[in-house]
């Protein structure tokens, strides 16, 4: 098997994050907030939102490498040798890419404000909070997850809460469907992003003047989760003008992101394509809420192109600040 | 996994990326998923009885796929009760050595379009076995001239635009055959109308078979198949055991299902096949062989599919009609066509690669270039849950396979 894969399955398993990010980077954007460790809802990013810059530098990377070559397993063994000669890979990480690090992780900070602003009261596992392991059950990694899963599951229980609130459809997806079936007891309440805004939309900020905008279902939430008119009744009611692209809702064409890392040039065409597809419906105004759907598109728009990829959550953030 | 793949997935995605910068593949389908698309809502909507009819079908499926032994006794009894030939063949060499031993040496074959003949490299071994071999559907026609593998199972030359068509073609007709489609249609339909007639032997496929009575069903547009089982005086019917369902009615029922998903709103033909021709108009005398061929043999073929209709996770696969709507939702397919796929293609394709066509390891980088999204699942009648047995499937890649 192409060695990536078993790198990433062993970050996770070692390291809690398939890119073997340490606890203190994916939490930092909770600084200032205050976030209690305990309460009945937790707040759950899972390290996604915060991990897309390094993964495009290290798809970066592979397009430029032969898979097959030595010095593609070598950067994809990269933590193992960099902590062997004292580098850390954050460094290293940090020199591929930076620049759009920030972006990346301020999206959980914004979504924590938003909620906020709704209302919603919820406690965060912060350095210790682990990734759901998603990417173990997507890649056939099955055994290992039965075994990981029950190190999350004992930080979800430390928190104390009844509810998780799930940034990305992923982590909701495998939480529903998969850890039930791994861990006896595992009775949470399974909630989006999305769900709980929703919910209170009435309460969001109104856009100034009516913008357009066009939604990108992820596949998860829109088919596996059904959730996708709820996220047309959140932009009608903060009076944007919503266009629908040709294939949309459970109809939804994929981003091309899950076989990124494997086929990263096929990865980006269907991105393409679908940043095509859906400027097709009048608006070149993206909104899509999934990690990976946000980071695909936003590769798949051409260079120049006016069109702009937003997560649902920064969109309402904007509402919050004004 | 005990064998290094690497290999194999830098020679398929890069086979991947070749034909995603492909511009006719990449125009031809599009054009194709358009008009798949709206051919499918119009026909949908003036036999709006179809829906439900498909959930009646996937009962059919599962039930036939539990007593898939059961049918199969039953089906091989008719075909003999018909007068016709039953075998068995419970792998892919024991499927090419009944054939060849109806078939002999040093004849002339003519053989409609079947995804089992594919998997079987039917073709192939039959010339490589001194017989002379005709592809009669005009997309296989095309193909076997190109020397090339099919690139969608119900199209299956639709990488190819016509003028490199007329290229093949004036090559092959030892004419110059210009780049018009009626012309290009019409050089075939006078080379093949003489090969028909002349033929030793007609070979078909089935879209699906009745046990009870024996028969089967198949479905087409160009006619080539009632010509090639019809006007030689033997005809094979090489068909794979999920094909089989109890009745003549359920039969039907699977067959317009069949033929609504797969873009024929109305196909142009279905031949229902049972048995050898017969006449009994002088004296009441039953003599065989009165128009059509005398001689009617049908080989059930297994190779794996048994296994799978007994592995509670896949069984599920064998459901499926081949009508190849799943192919055009899927983005993978609509920028890369066949190259998705090892004889079967796209999502499903990885799984009856895995099962028929190859094993494990040839499935293994299909399996892992679905995006597991999910839209097949939508379209498919037969809501064949692809994205759940590519899951598993990538487990026992990952872990070996008496695991789970």
């Amino acid at each position: 098997m192409p060695m990536v894969l078993d790198v990433i399955s062993e970050n996770i398993i070692k390291h809690g994050s398939p890119l073997a990010l340490k606890g203190s980077e994916v939490s930092s954007w909770a600084k200032g907030l205050d976030l209690p460790a305990k309460g009945e809802v937790l707040f759950y990013t899972g390290g996604e939102y915060q991990m897309l810059p390094f993964i495009d530098s290290l798809v970066k990377t592979i397009t430029h490498l032969d898979q097959g070559s030595k010095v593609f397993s070598m950067m994809m063994g990269a933590r193992n040798i960099l902590n062997k000669t004292g580098f850390s890979p954050e460094k290293m990480y940090a020199s591929v890419l930076a620049k759009d690090k920030d972006r990346y992780n301020s999206v959980c900070f914004k979504a924590a404000k938003v909620l906020k602003e709704l209302g919603y009261e919820f406690c965060y596992s912060g350095n210790e909070e682990l990734y759901s392991g998603a990417l173990l059950y997507e890649l056939g990694y099955l055994q290992d997850m039965e075994d990981y899963v029950k190190r999350v599951v004992e930080v979800i229980k430390k928190s104390g809460a009844k509810t998780i609130v799930c940034l990305s459809p992923h982590a909701a997806e495998v939480f529903k469907f998969v850890y039930p079936k791994m861990v006896e007891g595992f009775d949470f309440e399974i909630r989006t992003y999305v769900d709980l805004v929703w919910e209170r939309r009435d309460k969001l900020a109104k856009l100034q003047s009516a913008e357009s905008v066009v939604i990108h279902d992820s596949c998860r939430l829109a088919r596996e989760l059904g959730i996708h008119q709820e996220l047309r009744d959140i932009l009608v009611s903060i009076g944007a003008d919503v266009k629908e692209a040709p294939m949309n809702r459970e109809w939804t064409s994929c981003c091309g992101g899950p076989i990124k890392i494997l086929f990263p040039e096929l990865s980006h065409v269907i991105g393409e394509r679908r940043v095509t597809e859906l400027k097709e419906s009048g608006s070149a105004h993206i909104l899509t809420s999934c990690p990976y759907c946000l980071s695909a598109l936003e590769a798949g728009r051409a260079k120049g192109d006016s069109a702009v990829v937003e997560d649902l959550i920064e969109f309402l953030y904007r509402g919050v600040k004004a | 996994m005990t064998v290094d793949l690497r290999k194999d997935f830098v020679n398929y995605a890069k086979s991947l990326n070749a034909a995603s910068e492909d511009k006719n593949i990449r125009t031809a389908i599009s054009r194709a998923v358009t008009s798949y698309r709206n051919t499918v809502t119009e026909t949908l909507e003036r036999f709006p009885h179809t829906p439900a009819l498909a959930e009646e079908v996937q009962e059919i499926k599962r039930q036939s796929m539990a007593n898939l032994d059961n049918l199969l006794e039953t089906a091989m009894a008719s075909v003999e009760r018909n007068k016709g030939k039953a075998f068995y063949a419970k792998d892919h060499q024991a499927a090419l050595d009944i054939a060849l031993g109806i078939i002999g040496k040093g004849k002339t074959v003519v053989k409609g379009k079947s995804m089992l003949g594919e998997e079987l490299h039917l073709r192939e071994y039959l010339e490589d076995n001194g017989n002379e071999v005709w592809e009669t559907d005009l997309g296989e026609f095309i193909l076997q001239l190109r020397k090339e593998r099919p690139m969608h199972i119900l199209s299956p030359s639709i990488h190819v635009p016509r003028e490199q068509v007329a290229e093949v073609f004036t090559k092959f007709f030892g004419k110059v055959v210009p780049p018009d489609i009626a012309e290009e249609v019409k050089v075939v339909r006078e080379f093949l109308r003489e090969k028909y007639f002349t033929a030793d032997v007609g070979i078909s496929g089935a879209n699906v078979v009745a046990a009870d009575t024996g028969a089967m069903v198949i479905i087409e547009n160009e006619g080539n198949v009632r010509l090639a089982t019809g006007a030689p005086p033997v005809h094979i019917v090489m068909v794979g055991v999920e094909k089989l369902v109890p009745t003549f009615q359920e039969a039907m029922k699977v067959a317009e299902v069949t033929w609504r998903y797969a873009q024929y709103g109305v196909p142009g033909y279905v031949n229902i096949v049972s048995g050898p021709s017969k006449t009994g108009d002088i004296e009441k005398v039953t003599t065989y062989g009165a128009h059509g061929p005398k001689e009617f043999y049908v080989i059930f073929v297994d190779n794996g599919r048994n296994e799978m209709a007994h592995e509670e996770k896949f069984s599920q696969a064998l459901h499926c009609l081949r009508c190849g709507g799943c192919m055009y939702e899927c983005p993978v397919f609509q920028v890369t066509a066949g190259h998705f796929g090892h004889t079967y293609m796209g999502g499903i394709g990885a799984i009856w690669t895995a099962f028929v066509s190859g094993g494990l390891e040839k499935a293994a980088p299909l399996l892992y270039s679905c995006l597991r999204c999910g839209r097949c699942v939508e379209r498919c009648p037969m809501s064949i849950n692809v994205p759940a047995m590519i899951g598993e499937l990538r487990e026992r890649v990952i872990y070996g396979k008496e695991q789970g």
